[in-house]
């Protein structure tokens, strides 16, 4: 009886469906995270898995930041924004007219209650840099609602900068999360955003869509129904599904792409733009790694043509100067003042001894390994989690590099969430890491050269190697101080050369951006050719909803 | 019955040490579920939130305070949280990943040990021929394989260079699973790459177990008597020798499922099968303590069980251990 009545349903929807004639449903295939299963959880803060489904795509921040082309930003939720002129307090300017997907207006409310909330709420991090009295850290003093669709954050201290952040907030719907009284323990299991998707829909342990927000603003111009997010577990799994058209879109790493992934399909394309820089973090809290000249030999006795050309696949991208960061901001970088450290990043072995041999790093007791001026031993390890591939390689090559010249460096690997917890214990003695990028190079070496983050036990992945150089923090101070864009070039030079000159890191390359596509049902991608926004599809990449509200289905 | 209730005792302290043990294992490992959230929030988070991150997901005061607080929810069957894939009741997705590992594992061991008996029958039957001096070393050799090598090897040449086969899953990503033709069909296209290469690696050991007792059999004077009685071949083959030689095949079998099961966790892995390995792998990973905890009581308790089960058949099988009864 129950087959037969699901049987007559669907001969009904059939001739609904015929009845509309072309009402196929347009969907993106996407995997911005790898999941074992599907969970219902869309609380957007919840970073585990609904952060990369729900941002952007379900709610929407107030500003996207274009960290590819900061003159042509992308305005989401407020239309503008103002920076006072004592740059204590940012204005926005909320989007008149906005409804939240269930038909309820979005206003000013909703950003100030946004706010208030994470405060009362601090384990529900949302990402706002609130002030801590208690030991003078953070930004944010208080938000001011000035009219239904204006509001002012106030900031402790002046910062031009403060908007870069304060920008990326998803401001929540009043009228649903007021309810919630825990909220990092809340599934959101109905979202009310104001984004272009926002209905859960086929919900299962392998996947769900999430459609189209009857109330979004550009309804008429968006050509995506839903996005589909497939459960796919791993890296093979995801380029897999996409050689076979089983996905649109992915943001996962790769290794000879040539070879494993275009001859796969005509529809297979990817592109690996520069993107966050890799270092060697040094440990120069304690010898060899607090003496300058052994940290100028380290760096140059590394062989980064083959670091770029084998040990990372020739997918990672040459870095010219020791800035602690790759050609990420080549608008910023000024050739003239850097030119000088660039033989820093050139391989050269013979130099690179000499160095040591002029500091009084020699073999002291015989043992055919160089020692420290006063004679103790030099050993130490270099540490990168087991299975991160590329990295592996490229420590290898290092500890060989390093070998020829007479320095004791071994790798070790470390299980990954090993490696990851020691972290902020100080306890290492070279690590490599990621950088953290941003719109400007400030928030790059802001968080490299915090002291708040210099001390073991609270040491951040960018600020491991404990090198405080206070003419570094005066400039990034200044840099903040000011909204006179020369001003903050010059400063931003002066971070750099200091960095050059005091190679608190070691400067080896940038890795790839992971981004691989098919054109089989959509056209449209941004390409080298036309990088107009960022490409990548993980939580964080707010030009994500831009790309896939640009794309344009294939007819098929 | 004395003997029972000495076995059953030892049972109850067997599974006191082993919820223990589940709950302190996973924390000694370096890290805990925290470290990554931590990490993906890019240093936009004060300490005193990480402290209220810990206590929201249950993992802060002091350890015995949380190994009190787990027994409590143990008593009532609450398995907690799981933060991998939070916030579902870790008990959803433990049932869940049973469900499909059992539904592998069942029909992957039924496979191998009906095709293990049989061959294992024809050549000591046929013991010197052809298809047993082919078959015998072969697979042997299968037998040696690495579920891992093997789940590979056919991901990659039946689901990669020939797509014959789907990439993983249960089943389609459209199909809500029920008791029907089309779920049915669905679910067995699925299932037949990971059943394969489960089956391809245990069925060997059967083969050979059954032929080796087949033939000491085969010597008995039993079948010596049955032959000269003139009974026919098949009888004598299937009736007479299959049957009494299928007995310790069953024992071992019994013995075989942590073997299995290792494997098809492996083969879950690779293949994209939603069950207890895949979900146990991740959950290591992430630290999700409850996960770990909960799928370590699963395996506990399942073999403890089987156990008790075949002390309670030996207890009826053997009247030896029938303490008070007449001799």
């Amino acid at each position: 009886m129950k087959s037969l009545l699901k049987m007559t349903s669907l001969v009904l929807l059939g001739c609904v469906l015929s009845g509309a004639a072309s009402a196929a449903e347009i969907d993106l295939r996407l995997a911005p995270s790898h999941a074992d299963a599907m969970i219902e959880n869309f609380n957007p803060y919840n970073i585990s898995g609904p952060a990369s489904y729900v941002q952007d795509f379900a709610y929407e921040p107030l500003w996207i930041n274009n960290v590819w082309h900061a003159d042509k930003d992308f305005p989401a939720l407020a239309t503008s924004y103002d920076i006072a002129t004592d740059l204590k307090s940012v204005t926005y300017h909320l989007r008149p007219g906005t409804k939240w997907s269930d038909g309820v207006d979005f206003t000013a409310d909703d950003v100030v209650f946004t706010y208030n909330y994470a405060k009362a709420h601090p384990d529900y991090a949302v990402g706002l840099d609130f002030y801590s009295a208690k030991d003078d850290t953070g930004s944010l003093t208080g938000i001011e609602k000035i009219d239904d669709h204006t509001v002012k954050f106030d900031l402790i201290r002046p910062n031009s900068l403060a908007h870069i952040d304060i920008g990326s907030l998803f401001p929540l719907p009043q009228h649903v999360w007021k309810d919630v009284t825990d909220p990092a323990n809340f599934a959101n299991k109905t979202v009310v955003g104001t984004g272009p998707w926002t209905e859960i829909k086929e919900f299962s342990r392998n996947s769900f869509k999430l459609c189209r927000n009857p109330q979004y603003r550009d309804n008429a111009t968006n050509k995506i129904d839903c996005l589909q997010f497939p459960q796919l577990s791993d890296n093979n799994q995801v380029i897999a599904a996409l050689s076979k058209g089983d996905l649109d879109w992915a943001t996962d790493g790769i290794t000879d792409p040539d070879k494993t992934f275009t001859p796969k399909s005509p529809d297979n394309h990817y592109w690996l733009p520069a993107d966050a820089g890799t270092n060697l973090q040094l440990n120069t809290s304690k010898a060899p790694f607090n003496n300058l000249e052994f940290r100028k030999a380290m760096s140059m006795a590394i062989d980064r043509q083959t670091l770029l050309d084998v040990a990372t696949f020739g997918l990672t991208t040459a870095a010219k100067y020791p800035i602690g960061e790759g050609m990420f901001y080549k608008d910023w970088i000024d050739d003239k003042a850097l030119q000088p450290y660039a033989y820093l990043m050139e391989y050269n072995p013979d130099a690179a001894k000499k160095v040591l041999d002029a500091a009084g790093f020699v073999d002291k007791d015989g043992d055919g390994w160089r020692d420290e001026p006063d004679g103790k031993p030099i050993a130490f390890k270099m540490a990168v989690p087991a299975g991160w591939d590329d990295w592996v390689n490229t420590l290898q090559t290092i500890s060989e590099n390093l070998q020829d010249i007479g320095i004791n460096a071994k790798m070790e690997t470390p299980e990954e969430s090993a490696w990851m917890d020691n972290i902020p214990t100080g306890n290492f003695d070279v690590y490599i890491m990621w950088t953290e990028l941003s719109a400007t190079p400030w928030g790059t070496y802001h968080p490299m050269f915090n002291p708040l983050w210099m001390k073991p036990g609270t040491l951040r992945n960018e600020s491991m190697h404990q090198m405080r150089i206070p003419a570094i923090e005066a400039d990034l101070n200044d840099i903040t101080a000011t909204v006179d864009p020369a001003v903050q070039k010059a400063k931003t030079t002066d971070v750099m050369v200091q960095v050059a000159q005091n190679l608190p890191v070691i400067t080896l390359f940038s890795n790839p951006g992971w981004y691989e596509y098919s054109t089989r049902n959509f056209t449209g991608w941004p390409t080298k050719e036309n990088p107009w926004a960022r490409p990548m599809s993980p939580a964080g990449i707010h030009e994500r909803v831009k790309v896939a509200l640009s794309l344009v289905p294939v007819q098929h | 019955m004395l003997f029972l209730l000495r076995r059953l005792g030892f049972y109850l302290a067997a599974f006191f040490v082993a919820i223990t043990l589940n709950f302190f294992i996973p924390r000694w490992m370096p890290g805990d579920p925290t470290t990554r959230i931590v990490l993906s929030l890019r240093g936009k988070i004060k300490p005193e939130q990480i402290e209220a991150i810990k206590k929201a997901y249950g993992y802060s005061g002091s350890l015995l305070d949380q190994y009190w607080l787990y027994l409590q929810r143990l008593s009532h069957f609450d398995f907690g949280i799981s933060t991998v894939n939070f916030p579902a009741p870790t008990s959803d997705l433990l049932f869940y990943a049973a469900g499909w590992t059992l539904f592998l594992v069942g029909v992957a061991t039924a496979l191998s040990f009906g095709i293990g008996i049989v061959m294992g029958i024809y050549s000591a039957w046929h013991r010197g021929g052809f298809f047993d001096s082919v078959f015998t070393p072969v697979n042997v050799m299968l037998n040696a394989f690495t579920p891992a090598v093997v789940a590979l090897l056919l991901w990659y040449a039946f689901s990669l260079e020939w797509a014959l086969f789907p990439l993983g899953r249960a089943h389609d990503i459209d199909l809500t699973p029920g008791w029907d033709f089309n779920s049915a069909v669905n679910i067995a296209w699925h299932a037949t790459l990971p059943v394969i290469s489960i089956v391809l690696v245990n069925f060997g050991a059967w083969h050979l177990g059954m032929r080796n007792t087949m033939i000491n059999l085969l010597n008995e004077d039993f079948v010596v008597l049955a032959k000269a009685k003139g009974l026919p071949d098949r009888r004598i083959r299937y009736r007479y020798v299959a049957r009494n030689a299928i007995l310790p095949q069953i024992t071992s079998l019994a013995l075989s499922m942590g073997y299995v099961l290792g494997g098809a966790f492996i083969t879950e892995v690779v293949l994209n099968y939603p069950g207890l390995g895949k979900f146990t792998l991740n959950a290591i990973e992430a630290r999700d303590y409850s996960f770990i905890q909960a799928q370590l009581l699963l395996l506990t308790g399942s073999v403890l069980i089987a156990n008790l089960a075949s002390d309670i058949l030996n207890v009826i099988f053997d009247p030896r251990l029938r303490t008070g009864s007449r001799h």
